[in-house]
């Protein structure tokens, strides 16, 4: 508990906590802006009410979602890099997979406060503008769980890149080059491709129904302990030097 | 003799290179151990080495009878340490980073202010790091190893970057400590008249080896006796003279066995 004070203390002017916020209310006034400007061609598409709700809107959230968590990620870790504030760390009686952890931890609730501020908007659009009685709050709930569950391997890979590299253009450049091969990528059906933690991201938002993919799920959850173990095993075994 | 920190055999080995080669060390409780060494000696690594910053090749070593790494957390809680360069957050005040270094030492609040005035940075202290002179993020370095007053302090090159008055000012404030609250310090600086006025014991370290251990007096002698003081001209037996002639020696002995 003292090392999460801690790591919350050290986020002051980074800017970690307002870029995720703002993914979030940028995500909500998106999809507030999309539906009043294409409500009539949305609904017109030939889907349920409920898939038109989630799947049409999702690609630019999942985009500024991912965008976000990259920066995010990049710069917790920087600030630890700018003045080898982290040499200092190494030297005072603090567990660094503890410290590890706690940043992975702060990332992933304020992804979580995101997710949820672009999903109460979904809910309010739901309410007032789907045909009556075709919003289910149960259809949002799972798919939005389901959405912030595949969001999770992109987090934890990101956590663990920027925790290795001093020069934070090196993670940066990975999480855009991992996002343009996800995209490249996106509609391809080969699992092996999985393992791409950015293509399990935009699973979601390339989808056409709002049904979770029992697949990509239990893909996202493996990949997400993978990717925090290597890093927790890392930052208690491979030294600063 | 009541030891604090001891070494055995310590070596550091880097691909070719030995940085550090089995160096035993012994730094008396309460007393204020000055590690001497020209540029790229091994002092630094030697240092990183007792704070679980680099692992030894060879040899180890224990810090109040603990060792690293079974007792990495016990033996941090005590030691305050200034490795190379300040390291600081660079998104933080002075006053802030010294008291993320308070919470996790769980040490009262006021310790950041007794640090802050230790090293004179009182009115500096609610300026961002980044902003801060060279001089500034030297001592704020030294407030954070100063912080909560640990038994043992570390301190690798800490008057690096401050001016003259600042230098005196560290360099008293550093000869009083012991007194003050009873605590080891082991330094290492390349001002070696500094160390002369601040040390009870040295060591001498040239390529990694430790050519010298024991008190300034006991030093001086073995100089004498080696004959260097006459090839020297030691003026007014100063260490530094007699530092410089052990190296030199050192040196030509080194080149020596190299032709051989």
């Amino acid at each position: 508990m003292r090392t999460l004070a801690v790591e919350l203390r050290k986020e002051k002017r980074t800017g970690v906590i307002p870029v995720l916020l703002a993914v979030g209310i940028l995500g909500a006034g998106y999809a507030f802006l999309n539906f009043i400007v294409r409500k009539d061609t949305l609904l017109g598409l030939p889907l349920a009410p409920m898939d038109v709700l989630l799947t049409q809107l999702y690609g630019m959230i999942t985009i500024l979602n991912m965008f976000g968590i990259v920066v995010a990620a990049c710069m917790i870790y920087n600030m630890e890099f700018k003045g080898t504030a982290i040499k200092r760390m190494y030297l005072l009686p603090v567990s660094v997979p503890g410290m590890y952890l706690c940043k992975f931890l702060i990332l992933l609730t304020l992804f979580f406060a995101a997710v949820a501020l672009q999903n109460l908007a979904l809910v309010r659009i739901g309410m007032t503008d789907l045909p009556q009685g075709a919003f289910e709050m149960g259809t949002l709930m799972k798919f939005a769980g389901y959405s912030f569950l595949t969001a999770m391997p992109v987090l934890s890979f990101m956590v663990l890149i920027s925790s290795r590299f001093e020069n934070m253009w090196v993670p940066l450049g990975i999480g855009v080059a991992g996002f343009l091969s996800g995209m490249a990528l996106a509609n391809s059906n080969l699992n092996l491709l999985m393992i791409h933690p950015f293509l399990i991201m935009l699973k979601p938002a390339v989808a056409m129904s709002a049904q979770p993919d029992k697949m990509v799920a239990i893909a996202a959850f493996i990949e997400t302990l993978a990717f925090l173990g290597a890093g927790l095993w890392m930052a208690k075994n491979l030294r600063y030097e | 003799m009541d030891y604090i920190i001891t070494t055995e055999g310590l070596t550091k080995k880097y691909k070719t290179f030995i940085s550090v080669n089995d160096c035993s060390l012994h730094i008396r409780k309460g007393t204020i151990y000055g590690f001497l060494g020209p540029n790229g000696a091994g002092k630094s690594t030697t240092m990183k080495m007792l704070l679980g910053l680099t692992a030894p090749t060879k040899g180890r070593f224990t810090i109040d009878g603990r060792r690293f790494p079974e007792d990495r957390l016990a033996i941090l809680k005590e030691i305050g340490s200034f490795i190379e360069s300040p390291s600081f957050y660079a998104n933080l005040t002075g006053r802030e980073n010294l008291d993320i270094i308070r919470r996790i030492l769980g040490l009262p609040k006021d310790s950041v202010d007794d640090a802050l005035e230790l090293v004179g940075l009182t009115e500096f202290g609610n300026r961002l790091a980044k902003k801060y002179s060279l001089g500034m993020k030297q001592r704020l370095g030294l407030a954070g190893a100063l912080l909560g007053r640990p038994p043992i302090l570390i301190l690798d090159e800490p008057t690096n970057g401050l001016d003259p008055s600042g230098i005196h000012e560290i360099r008293i404030l550093i000869k009083s400590l012991p007194g003050l609250y009873n605590c080891t310090i082991m330094i290492s600086s390349h001002m070696l008249s500094e160390v002369e006025l601040m040390a009870d014991d040295i060591g001498i370290l040239n390529h990694g080896r430790l050519l010298f251990e024991g008190t300034l007096d006991d030093l001086r002698q073995n100089t004498r006796k080696a004959g260097m003081s006459a090839d020297h001209k030691l003026i007014e037996n100063q260490l530094e003279d007699v530092f410089l002639a052990m190296i030199e020696q050192d040196n030509a002995a080194r080149k020596q066995r190299a032709k051989l």
